[in-house]
């Protein structure tokens, strides 16, 4: 990797940096992959729709995941790397197929099941806690993007909210549904260790045990994460003895 | 499993809550067991490194429903009251005053859960009622939810303990040098106004020298022969009954000079013993539990993991509280904490409790039973 200048990054920044850009890299290269994805979601979602309100609704948050993903890139440049992406990596692939499953069965409620309460979730701890401990420019950026996240989710619960209240049951079964598909594979992606070969996002090496050099580790981004989706799915309503059991019964 | 996990969910909707009960693990092995159950028997259990990992970050909440029953007889069978453990997953590694403020969230989120459940009264097990002791105004705004601390069924069976395991040795208690170590806390002042009156001397242990001195003007008054210290060295006399009622945050208490063959009661939730303190010929038991003879029921099944006794139905006494005045329908504050328990009130709450067929558990002790307990035998027997 190159020393790296930007305009926009003091010295004692730009030292810091230089060394753990490479961690940064793939940092901004998972983040990146999944606006994305959440984008291509909301694209997938917005042709699903009938009222267009509902489409207006939808684009507009592809529009937004697309700015964040370019915000991402950009973060990338200001320290001299090239941030990838890949939305058919193994991981990420699996959670576009469940979200496809979801509009294959035009169900509007569960896409925003696994968009707005299980991957956003996942972004809006994992982009706070980034934002903790990134320098700079790079730190502002995934705090306010996970800011935006959460205003996403906020929508989204009220539309959850009124769903649940016409049939709690009917509506737990399904988040339990979506849960079993999509928090089993985030739950393999937030594993401490990639022991099932490489993550196909990751520039080299699995980035997970270089996180501790720029004051992250997997573990904590993975509690985070379950942390947030079980508040999440608290203010739903639905009982915290279930969804307890749902996230100690996934995988590690 | 999916149907198990739908059950759950439907059964937290149906069930009126009468009860909650608030506590946390006091070891990683009791947490991970606690988890391994809620993981089901089908997958391997987590290894430790990640329990340490994950339950920091598990937010407090119901694990299980908790059914007792009352042995007072209705036209419909045994009275019983239905409740619901809450678990606050305060670490067991952070429960020294470096985490207070975090532990303190932990509880008010606890307390929310049972609000939003809609128990009508809440026991503070272990830590939980330390945290918020006489400031339960910290707790989240309550509308039909009271919340007791649970100690003044804690010091009621600590002090039948204590009476018991006399008996049970040949000692005269009124001949005795009583030792409380944690003495101004609010089982430790509880016991104390229980126990000094019947005693030959009291010795009173605690950190704050001030509180020391106002504990021991109290029982003064009532001429008793009191002595303070804040170091367990300093009394002038060794003491043959020793009650260990110390807020510690993990068992480290190291008694030194005791009599030979002291009487010793460890009621610390975590323990108040160091494993390595040398007892040598004093005979220890754990206070402050009592037994449901009317039976209790888990669901999930939790029965052996949240209550890890070597008798069945055995409960710590803040725990135990909260179910009495439940199946009593007192649903009132009784333990508000900060040393507020007197004889009377201890006498009260054994009354509500034995009327229900709560009592003293067995007594036993790291090693098993210290006394003959044909259930206990019956209890390991069946594996």
């Amino acid at each position: 990797m190159e020393p790296l200048t930007s305009v926009n990054c003091s010295a004692i920044e730009c030292t810091s940096l230089s060394t753990s850009a490479p961690i940064w890299q793939d940092i901004l290269a998972q983040a990146m992959t999944g606006e994305l994805l959440a984008a291509m979601n909301y694209t997938s979602l917005s042709e699903m729709c009938e009222d267009p309100a509902e489409i207006a609704d939808a684009l507009e948050h592809s529009e937004c995941e697309r700015g964040h993903a370019a915000a991402f890139a950009a973060e990338g440049r200001k320290i001299g790397v090239d941030v990838a992406n890949n939305v058919d990596a193994k991981h990420w692939k699996r959670l576009r197929e469940a979200f496809l499953r979801c509009i294959a069965e035009r169900d509007f409620i569960g896409c925003l099941i696994v968009q707005e309460i299980m991957l956003e979730s996942f972004a809006v701890a994992s982009y706070s806690r980034v934002g903790k401990v990134a320098p700079g420019s790079l730190g502002k950026t995934f705090a306010r993007i996970a800011a935006e996240e959460e205003d996403h989710v906020d929508h989204a619960m009220s539309i959850l909210r009124a769903e649940r209240a016409r049939d709690a049951q009917r509506f737990d079964d399904k988040v339990y549904r979506l849960h079993l598909d999509v928090m089993t594979t985030l739950a393999q992606m937030l594993a401490k260790e990639c022991t099932d070969g490489h993550c196909e996002v990751c520039h080299a090496s699995c980035v997970k045990p270089s996180l501790f050099d720029v004051s992250l580790s997997a573990a904590e981004l993975r509690g985070a994460s379950l942390q947030q989706y079980l508040k999440t799915l608290d203010i739903l309503g639905i009982p915290g003895e279930a969804t307890l059991t749902w996230v100690t019964q996934l995988p590690v | 499993m999916g149907d198990s996990v739908a059950g759950l969910a439907t059964l937290a909707r149906t069930i009126d809550v009468d009860f909650a009960l608030i506590g946390h693990q006091e070891s990683w092995r009791a947490a991970a067991d606690v988890l391994a159950v809620l993981r089901g028997p089908e997958r391997t259990p987590l290894p430790d490194d990640e329990i340490k990992d994950i339950l920091p970050w598990i937010p407090p909440r119901a694990v299980c429903h908790v059914d007792v029953r009352s042995i007072v007889r209705t036209k419909s069978g045994g009275a019983k009251a239905r409740g619901i453990y809450i678990d606050s997953f305060i670490p067991p590694d952070r429960l020294e005053a470096a985490y207070v403020h975090e532990n303190i969230a932990r509880v008010r989120s606890a307390a929310a859960c049972a609000i939003k459940a809609g128990a009508k009264i809440v026991s503070l097990g272990g830590f939980s009622s330390i945290l918020i002791e006489g400031n339960f105004d910290q707790l989240p705004e309550r509308h039909d939810t009271v919340f007791t601390t649970g100690n003044t069924l804690t010091v009621a069976f600590i002090v039948q303990g204590i009476k018991k395991m006399c008996a049970l040795e040949g000692r005269n208690l009124s001949r005795s040098t009583l030792l409380i170590v944690g003495a101004t806390g609010d089982v430790g002042s509880g016991c104390a106004r229980c126990l000094a009156p019947i005693v030959r001397r009291v010795l009173l242990s605690a950190r704050n020298v001030e509180r020391l001195r106002k504990l021991a003007a109290e029982l003064e008054a009532d001429g008793i022969q009191v002595e303070i210290a804040t170091d367990l060295q300093q009394f002038s006399a060794e003491a043959d009954v020793v009650i260990c009622a110390a807020s510690l945050a993990s068992p480290s208490l190291l008694l030194g000079r005791i009599a030979p063959h002291a009487i010793v009661c460890d009621a610390g939730y975590p323990k108040n013993l160091s494993p390595s303190a040398e007892m040598l010929g004093a005979t220890v038991f754990f206070g402050g539990l009592g037994q449901v003879t009317g039976g209790m029921r888990f669901a999930p099944d939790f029965h052996g993991i949240l209550n890890r006794h070597p008798f069945p139905d055995v409960v710590h006494g803040c725990l135990l509280e909260g179910m009495a005045l439940a199946l009593e329908g007192r649903f009132e504050p009784f333990s508000q904490g900060r040393g507020s328990i007197t004889q009377e009130r201890v006498d009260e709450m054994e009354t509500i409790a034995s009327r229900h067929g709560i009592y003293l558990a067995p007594l036993y002790n790291a090693d098993g039973p210290v006394e003959d307990a044909p259930h206990c035998q019956m209890e390991c027997s069946r594996g």
